[in-house]
C-alpha cells in the first residue's frame, strides 16, 4: 500500500519539469552570472563594480526607486481615500466605482502609454487645452522625462492599490468610531489615533506591492522612451537584447540588484507592520 | 457628519473620472480625421474598416489566441496534477508547490525573460527555440493566479470532505479528484484561466524580450503602428481595451455569481 501512494509522485513530475525549466534554474543561473565575467567561467565581482561605478547605472538605480517610491506614496493616499469612500458609501456609485477600478486595473503598459501620449505628449489633447485656457502647468507639460511619467505610474498604482485596501477597511468596527464619539473624538482624531493604525499592516503591504509594481514595470517607460532613459528595467532588458553581444554578467549583476532593493523593501515593511501589529496587541 | 456624506461619494466620482479621462479621450480620437484644436474634427470609422480587413493584424489576434489557450492549459494541468497529489497523498509538500508557485509574483517579468533568454539563448536543443521560451515563461508568469484560483476553489468546496464522501460510496481517490472535485471547482478555474488570458493579452516584455519584434502580438503590433501612424494605433488601442474589458466583465459576472450561489447555499443550510 505504501509502494502504491508513492506512484502518486510521478504526478508532480509536469509541474517539477516546468518550474524547473523555466523558473528555479534560470534564476539560479543569473545569480550565478552576476559573479561571472561575460566570457564565462571563474569567480568576479566585476558586474557589481561596474553597477556600482558607473554612472549610468547608479542613476538608473536612483531613478528606479524614485519613480517606485513617489508613484507608490502618492497611489497608497489616494487609494486611502479612495477605499474609504467605498467603505463609507454604498449603492449605486459604489458599485461603478468598483467595476471602474476593476476594468482599468488591466489597464497598464503599451496602451496606458500610448492613452497618455494622445493626452499629455507634445501635441497632446490637455496640453492643447493649456495652451489655449492658458495654464502653463498643462501647456508645458513634459511626458518624456522620469518625473513626467510618474504620472502614468501613479495612474496604473490607483486601482491596484485601492482594489487592495478596500477589504481591509472591513477591519474597521463600526463599535470603535462610536467608542472614539462616546469619548469626545471627532472624525479626525478617530482616524488619526484608531484607524490609520490598525490599517497599517494593509496599507503596508499594499505598499510594498505597489513598489514592487513599478519597480518592475517595463512596459511603460519603454513605449514613451525606449532604451534612453535610465531606469533598471530597461538597463537589464538593454544587456540582453542590444544590438551588441549579449552581457550576461552585467545583466545578471543588475538583475540582483534590483530583487535585493525589492527584498529590501519588503524587509522594511514587515518590520514596521509588525511594529504596528504589537501596538495593537498590546492596547 | 452631513459633511463626511457629501465627502465620500465626491472621492469616488474624481477618481472614477480620472481613471476614465485616459480612456475616453483615446476612444474619440480613434474615431475623427484629426484633433488639433479642442474640438475634434470630421467623424468617421475608417480606422476601424482599415484594421478589420488587415491581414497582419488579422494574424495578431489569431496569434495572440493561441499564445493565450496553451500555457493556461498546460499550467492548469500541471497545478491540478500537482495540487491533487499534495492534497491527497503528500500534505507536507503542499508548502513547497505554494512557494514555487508563488515566487513568480515576486520577480515578474524584465528578470524571468532575462534569464530564460540567457539560459536557453545558446542551447543546442529545441529548448533554443524562441516560440517554446515563450511558452515556457508565460506558464510561469501565470502560475501564482491558477494556483491561487484553484487552491481558493478547493476550499470553498470543502474537498476534504467531498472526497471522503465519494470514498465511502466505493470511489478510487484519483477518481473522485477529477470527477467530483474538479467540476465542482470548474468556476474557479474558469476565473482564474480568464484572469491568466488578461495577462498574456497585456504581456509585452515577455514577447518583446524572448521572442523579438518578428513575433507579433497585439501589445506589439500596437507599438509597431503607434510609431508610424497614431489614429490608426488609436483604433488597435480601442479593441485591446474591449477585449480587455471583456474578459473583466465576465469574471466580475462569475465571481458574483459564485458569491451568490455561496450565499445560498450558506442559508439552505443554516435552514
Amino acid at each position: 500500500m505504501k509502494n502504491r501512494k508513492y506512484i502518486f509522485l510521478l504526478a508532480l513530475v509536469p509541474f517539477l519539469l516546468v518550474a524547473f525549466l523555466y523558473e528555479i534554474i534560470p534564476l539560479i543561473m543569473i545569480v550565478i552570472n552576476s559573479f561571472q565575467p561575460d566570457a564565462g567561467g571563474g569567480f568576479t565581482l566585476e558586474n557589481y563594480q561596474t553597477v556600482f561605478s558607473k554612472l549610468l547605472y547608479r542613476k538608473a538605480i536612483f531613478n528606479s526607486i524614485k519613480i517606485s517610491l513617489t508613484s507608490a506614496i502618492i497611489g497608497i493616499i489616494i487609494a486611502f481615500f479612495g477605499a474609504k469612500a467605498a467603505h463609507q458609501h454604498g449603492g449605486k456609485l459604489n458599485s461603478v466605482f468598483m467595476t471602474v477600478l476593476n476594468m482599468v486595473s488591466n489597464f497598464a503598459g503599451i496602451p496606458l502609454a500610448f492613452a497618455y501620449m494622445i493626452l499629455l505628449g507634445n501635441a497632446g489633447f490637455m496640453v492643447s487645452v493649456g495652451k489655449e485656457l492658458g495654464i502653463e502647468a498643462l501647456a508645458n507639460y513634459n511626458l518624456y522625462t522620469t518625473s513626467g511619467m510618474s504620472l502614468i505610474y501613479v495612474y496604473f498604482q490607483i486601482p491596484l492599490s485601492t482594489l487592495l485596501l478596500i477589504p481591509a477597511f472591513e477591519g474597521v468596527r463600526k463599535e470603535w468610531k462610536e467608542a472614539c464619539t462616546l469619548l469626545g473624538g471627532g472624525q479626525t482624531t478617530f482616524w488619526t489615533k484608531v484607524g490609520v493604525p490598525v490599517l497599517m499592516p494593509s496599507i503596508l503591504g499594499t505598499f510594498s506591492v505597489l513598489f514592487a509594481n513599478a519597480l518592475a514595470a517595463y512596459a511603460t517607460a519603454y513605449a514613451l522612451m525606449m532604451n534612453n532613459i535610465s531606469l533598471l528595467p530597461i538597463q537589464i532588458a538593454g544587456c540582453y537584447t542590444g544590438e551588441v553581444k549579449i552581457r550576461t554578467g552585467l545583466g545578471g549583476a543588475l538583475s540582483v540588484t534590483m530583487m535585493i532593493i525589492m527584498i529590501i523593501m519588503i524587509f522594511i515593511t514587515n518590520g514596521l507592520s509588525r511594529h504596528f501589529q504589537k501596538g495593537v496587541a498590546r492596547k | 457628519m452631513k459633511k463626511k456624506n457629501i465627502g465620500a461619494p465626491i472621492v469616488m466620482l474624481i477618481i472614477i473620472i480620472y481613471m476614465l479621462i485616459p480612456l475616453v479621450v483615446s476612444i474619440i480620437y480613434s474615431m475623427f480625421d484629426k484633433w488639433t484644436s479642442i474640438v475634434p474634427e470630421g467623424f468617421n470609422l475608417e480606422n476601424y474598416k482599415t484594421l478589420f480587413t488587415d491581414p497582419a493584424f488579422l494574424a495578431t489576434m489569431g496569434r495572440t489566441v493561441l499564445m493565450c489557450i496553451i500555457p493556461i492549459f498546460v499550467t492548469i494541468i500541471i497545478v491540478l496534477l500537482a495540487l491533487f497529489v499534495t492534497t491527497v497523498y503528500f500534505p507536507k509538500l503542499e508548502k513547497y508547490v505554494q512557494l514555487i508557485c508563488m515566487i513568480p509574483y515576486t520577480i515578474q517579468g524584465v528578470i524571468l525573460s532575462v534569464s530564460i533568454l540567457s539560459l536557453y539563448v545558446s542551447s543546442p536543443t529545441f529548448l533554443s527555440n524562441r516560440l517554446v521560451m515563450l511558452f515556457g515563461a508565460y506558464c510561469i508568469i501565470i502560475l501564482p493566479y491558477i494556483y491561487q484560483g484553484i487552491r481558493n476553489g478547493m476550499r470553498a468546496v470543502n474537498m476534504p470532505m467531498l472526497l471522503e464522501a465519494a470514498e465511502m460510496l466505493g470511489a478510487s481517490k484519483m477518481y473522485a479528484f477529477f470527477k467530483v472535485i474538479v467540476p465542482n471547482i470548474l468556476s474557479a478555474i474558469i476565473v482564474s484561466s480568464l484572469l491568466a488570458v488578461g495577462i498574456i493579452f497585456g504581456d509585452y516584455v515577455l514577447v518583446r524580450n524572448l521572442a523579438g519584434t518578428s513575433f507579433q502580438n497585439m501589445q506589439i503590433y500596437l507599438y509597431q503602428t503607434m510609431k508610424s501612424d497614431s489614429t490608426k494605433s488609436s483604433a488597435v488601442f480601442v479593441v485591446i481595451m474591449m477585449v480587455t474589458f471583456i474578459i473583466t466583465a465576465v469574471v466580475l459576472f462569475l465571481k458574483s455569481r459564485e458569491g451568490k450561489q455561496h450565499a445560498e447555499m450558506k442559508a439552505k443550510v443554516k435552514e
